[in-house]
């Protein structure tokens, strides 16, 4: 009994203690760079928790490997949030306080990055590509704005164009959208919206619940609208689902989608219904010949890692830790949080070996890519269609 | 006279009180991370408001309530718009919101009139479901599912800015609630939603309004519900609907179970030992298992949590305050404690 | 308005679908419910571990040479719903052996723990990616007169009627399903009588497993494979609770009804009466709230009498 009782007052002595010994810049010394990332590991979002810390990790440690940033490696954290914004909190806390993190980098989605804003200010760290493309993340109206870097083309922009491409392929063109009713949904309809008023048309739009597992409903009110273009905002297992549907009831538009349907299993869910889909994405792809992708393939096959696991949202991990290299470095051998955001604003079409369409931030400029290239299914592989369009 | 709560050794709420309010100098004096130990035990301060709450709901009164998100966001919503939108101060809104929640409680109490068990859980469940859609609904003021940004609380022109000052608020708040909870459980009305969790009939044969406690019982607990929810949008400064979900609803019950069904103390332990446990222990527990193997297993976090409450429901179905009540039996019958007999 | 017409068949015929998937799962609710009161909140994610059984057994049976597609997926079917049985006895044992004297709140959170540890020891098995299970008809669909329906949603309604009608006839014409509905009006009594309770409780738990695995089989392939399928449970609980919770018939009567109201809300009403899409994930809600106000034990359901 007396025994428990010590080693359980030892242990929450280690816990109160859990931090000893404070630096100047914290999470900087002169061998590590300690960032933070708040990952869903348990969420609804788990699958893209996994592939994108570990595209991540494959450039940083190639970058280790190289001798690190300025004779510093880089270590990454990481912490669940289950996609609940005030776990999200607490996880940020806790990296700042506990584990002393440099900066934030790529905290999963959209709520919980919005969640993070007031935490962002407390401490003035900033927060370097949030993995969303909600064009809320470079609002310059909100709190906590000068944080945030965002890297991604907004999926209202993306909307935008979509349906700019409809009417370029068939100016009678009737488009659709099929929506996610959440903040990611949102976003798309606020992009709708300013292609409504711009071309002066309705478009017609059907919602559905995350997690929803039937579309015969919104396929079939579209075939009565008789849409000619339907713009897909769903993730993986929705456009498979909404592209099957339709085959079904023998309805063939042209199916176009936001870009997180971009992840090539769509491509192999959908089979042959999914022939032609056309996804926006605001980068190279992972199998293009851009010099970025290239490395992106070579580090991947000498990893050894399950070949299932490559596709874009691996690759997307990996650039976007291209984008916060590329920070650090600029930032200099004095590290410190002010100077890795005067960095980063300094930050003019600078292209990452060719996969981005040209990030520039400035000091009142927090959206890096405002482009997308048009991306089709072609026989069963992703090919570039399109320059970049703004 | 013999007061009511003569039998209860009541000397030991002062130290409590004092160990409430020592808690963040403690925690400051011996460590630099203090600010997310407080935003911890701001969470639990806030759920335990919630929780006792739900207490009163299903653990005394037996109406099992699978949506308390539901009134949870209905009065985070409420006060963001009430003092963001309508400009009322936040301690008007501190009163009013509440009161808002409280009649939501009685709509929904209604169906509780006819129905019972789990068709009872279920149209709760229905209604946090409910809840969630109209905040979404009406997305001119709440800015729909994309989440609302709010102010600081002001009272008496102090500004409540840091996690530090708004354990002070969320606490006071705690210990006026759970004193307040426990006078009332040991009154009439406490008695009376009693009498109708053990036997309907009976209670009706005993002259218990049915109709009236019933309905007094789901005010009750979505008045405290509401003022988690004051107390949650203006701490927490952004609310969004990912929050208010069913499984936040779950976690609820989790608590008052985890706790001991149907004791305010119970509700009290369980709120704070289930959000220490999530936010606190089992993260902690992961880093220092890190320094042993390579985790890569992405859900060993709410494996751990899982498996926790499941042994504790196997091994310790009285909850936590069972736990507390035998250990105080085992250490007053300290030398001559039977073996064996509180296993 | 023909047009308006044939639409509206359609979204019926893929609403019975639908609602037979809910069917499979609030069937499982019911078993579990009618034989030990306990509501089984881990239900879904039976299913889950079901279908993540099949899937493993499926594409292990897959690789070997000279088995045929067909025979591998019967195979892997027998296989999986082996492991059921043996799960169903196993967490019997697990969960209804030492909580047999404990309140029915206290088994409802250890289903709720449950639900939680089968999701994570899954994601852990079969990693956080969503596989893509393959299915034994591929995509070929069934079109009459303008409705089409692929023949993935034929099968899941045509096991979800035999189900129901097999346990139907279980409980009232077997000495087996007899005894156990003697089970839950009253434990003691049947166990005075000479009813093995213990022996029915673990049946009632390897039906529902039995019954979580079909459904989770035939719904994979729809809904692609992931750990967070489980979910659809909670979609399933007002299709059980509308038909009568403990009530057979009713679980499929229940689901069909969610089912269409669904998609046709969905559909044509969304269509004629935007505002509708505002509720249309609530709809069934509504329903159900409205149905317990006038029959508060379900359509099917008999009301309790509570003896004083």
């Amino acid at each position: 009994m007396k025994i428990r009782n010590i080693i359980l007052l030892t242990l929450l002595v280690a816990l109160f203690l859990g931090c000893a010994g404070r630096e100047p810049t914290p999470g900087v010394t002169d061998s590590e760079i300690l960032i933070g990332n708040i990952q869903d590991l348990s969420g609804p979002m788990k699958e893209l928790g996994m592939a994108l810390p570990h595209g991540s990790n494959l450039y940083f440690n190639y970058i280790n490997g190289k001798g690190g940033i300025h004779g510093r490696k880089i270590k990454m954290v990481i912490e669940d949030h289950q996609y609940n914004p005030q776990k999200a909190v607490a996880a940020a806390k806790k990296l700042v306080e506990q584990n002393q993190v440099f900066c934030f980098y790529q905290v999963i989605g959209t709520s919980p990055c919005e969640a993070l804003r007031p935490t962002l200010e407390e401490y003035e760290i900033p927060l370097i590509a949030p993995a969303t493309q909600s064009g809320t993340m470079s609002d310059r109206s909100r709190r906590g704005w000068k944080y945030i870097f965002h890297t991604d083309t907004g999926y209202d922009k993306q909307a935008n164009i979509l349906v700019d491409y409809a009417y370029e392929q068939n100016g009678d063109a009737k488009v659709g959208v099929i929506y996610q009713d959440d903040d990611y949904g949102a976003n798309v309809l606020k992009g709708i919206a300013e292609a409504e008023e711009r071309h002066g048309i309705t478009v017609q739009k059907e919602a559905y619940q995350r997690g929803a597992t039937d579309f015969a409903g919104q396929v079939m009110n579209l075939l009565k609208g008789g849409t000619t273009h339907v713009i897909i905002g769903g993730v993986v297992r929705e456009p498979i689902i909404v592209m099957k549907t339709a085959a079904a009831m023998s309805y063939a538009p042209q199916f176009l989608g936001i870009s997180p349907t971009m992840d090539h299993r769509v491509v192999l869910g959908a089979g042959k219904e999914g022939e032609g889909f056309i996804v926006a994405n605001f980068a190279q792809l992972y199998n293009s010949d851009a010099e970025g992708a290239k490395l992106y393939r070579e580090l991947f096959e000498n990893s050894g890692t399950d070949p299932k696991v490559m596709g874009m949202y691996n690759f997307y991990g990996f650039m976007t830790a291209m984008v916060l290299v590329e920070g650090l470095e600029r930032a200099g051998k004095r590290l410190t949080r002010a100077r890795l955001i005067r960095a980063m604003e300094g930050f003019k079409n600078w292209d990452g070996m060719g996969v981005f369409p040209g990030i520039s931030y400035g000091p009142s400029d927090r959206a890096g890519t405002e482009s997308v290239v048009l991306v089709a299914n072609r026989g069963g592989t992703q090919q570039i269609i399109s320059d970049w369009i703004e | 006279m013999k007061s009511r709560y003569a039998d209860e050794n009541l000397s030991w709420i002062a130290p409590l009180v004092l160990l409430v309010i020592a808690i963040p100098f403690l925690i400051r004096g011996v460590t630099f991370s203090y600010r997310y130990y407080l935003y911890v035990l701001n969470i639990a301060g806030i759920y335990t408001i919630l929780a006792v709450g739900l207490d009163i709901l299903s653990g005394y009164t037996g109406l099992i309530s699978l949506g308390h998100a539901g009134f949870f966001a209905i009065g985070a919503y409420t006060s963001a718009v009430l003092v963001d939108q309508a400009g009322i101060p936040f301690g008007l809104s501190l009163i009013i919101t509440p009161i808002i929640t409280g009649f939501f409680g009685l709509v929904v109490g209604f169906p509780a009139l006819r129905v019972s068990g789990m068709y009872l859980g279920l149209t709760t469940m229905g209604f946090g479901f409910i809840a969630r859609r109209l905040i979404i609904a009406l997305r001119a003021w709440t800015e729909g599912s994309a989440g609302l940004e709010v102010s600081n609380p002001v009272l008496f022109g102090f500004e409540f800015a840091s996690d530090w000052a708004n354990y002070f608020l969320i606490f006071t708040f705690v210990v006026a609630v759970v004193v307040v909870a426990r006078r009332v459980m040991n009154s009439k009305i406490g008695r009376a939603f009693m009498a109708i969790r053990d036997s309907e009939r009976a209670a009706e044969a005993a002259g218990v309004n049915l109709t009236r406690y019933k309905l007094l019982a789901f005010f009750m607990s979505a008045v405290l519900a509401g003022l988690a929810g004051v107390l949650f949008a203006h701490t927490m400064r952004f609310i969004s609907t990912d929050h208010f979900d069913i499984l936040l609803s779950i976690y609820f019950i989790i608590m008052i179970l985890v706790g001991g069904v149907g004791s305010i103390y119970g509700a009290v332990l369980g709120s704070v030992f289930i959000v220490l446990l999530d936010f606190l222990l089992i993260p902690a527990f992961k880093d220092w298992m890190a320094l042993f193997v390579a985790i890569e297993v992405a859900d060993i976090q709410s494996l751990i949590f899982g498996l926790i409450m499941f042994l504790f429901i196997i091994f310790q179905p009285m909850g936590l305050y069972g736990v507390w009540l035998k250990m105080r039996i085992y250490w007053k019958l300290f030398p001559f404690n039977p073996k064996k007999r509180f296993t | 308005m023909t047009e308006t017409f044939g639409g509206l068949t359609q979204e019926v015929v893929s609403g019975i679908a639908l609602g037979c998937i809910y069917a499979l799962i609030a069937l499982g609710f019911t078993l579990i419910y009618k034989a030990t009161e306990v509501v089984n909140f881990a239900q879904g994610e039976l299913m889950m571990v079901g279908a993540y059984v099949n899937f493993f057994f499926v594409s292990a049976l897959l690789e070997v040479p000279l088995l045929n597609g067909v025979w591998a997926f019967i195979i892997a079917l027998v296989g999986a719903v082996a492991f059921a049985v043996l799960f169903g006895a196993f967490l019997d044992l697990i969960i209804n052996r030492p909580l047999k004297d404990e309140p029915v709140f206290s088994v409802i959170m250890a289903t709720i723990s449950l639900a939680i540890i089968l999701r994570a020891v899954m994601a852990v098995i079969a990693g956080p990616m969503t596989r893509i299970p393959p299915s034994p008809f591929g995509s070929s669909v069934i079109t009459f007169g303008g409705v089409a329906i692929s023949t993935l949603d034929m099968f899941i309604i045509l096991s979800a009627v035999v189900l129901v009608m097999v346990f139907y006839f279980f409980f009232n014409r077997t000495k087996w399903g007899i005894a156990m509905k003697a089970t839950s009006e009253d434990p003691m009594a049947a166990h005075l009588v000479g009813i093995p309770v213990k022996k029915v409780y673990r049946n009632v738990w390897i039906f529902s497993m039995v019954v979580a695995t079909i459904g989770g089989v035939l719904l994979a392939p729809r809904t692609l494979l992931d750990t967070h399928m489980g979910f659809l449970g909670l979609k399933a609980f007002p299709a059980a609770v509308l038909g009568g919770f403990g009530s057979i018939p009713g679980a499929i009567v229940g689901g069909v009804i969610m089912g269409v109201i669904e998609t046709v809300s969905m559909g044509t009403l969304s269509f004629h009466f935007p505002w509708v899409k505002e509720i249309n994930d609530i709809i069934v809600w509504i329903v159900l709230i409205a149905v317990l106000m006038i029959r508060p034990a379900g359509i099917l359901g008999h009301e309790e009498v509570d003896r004083v």
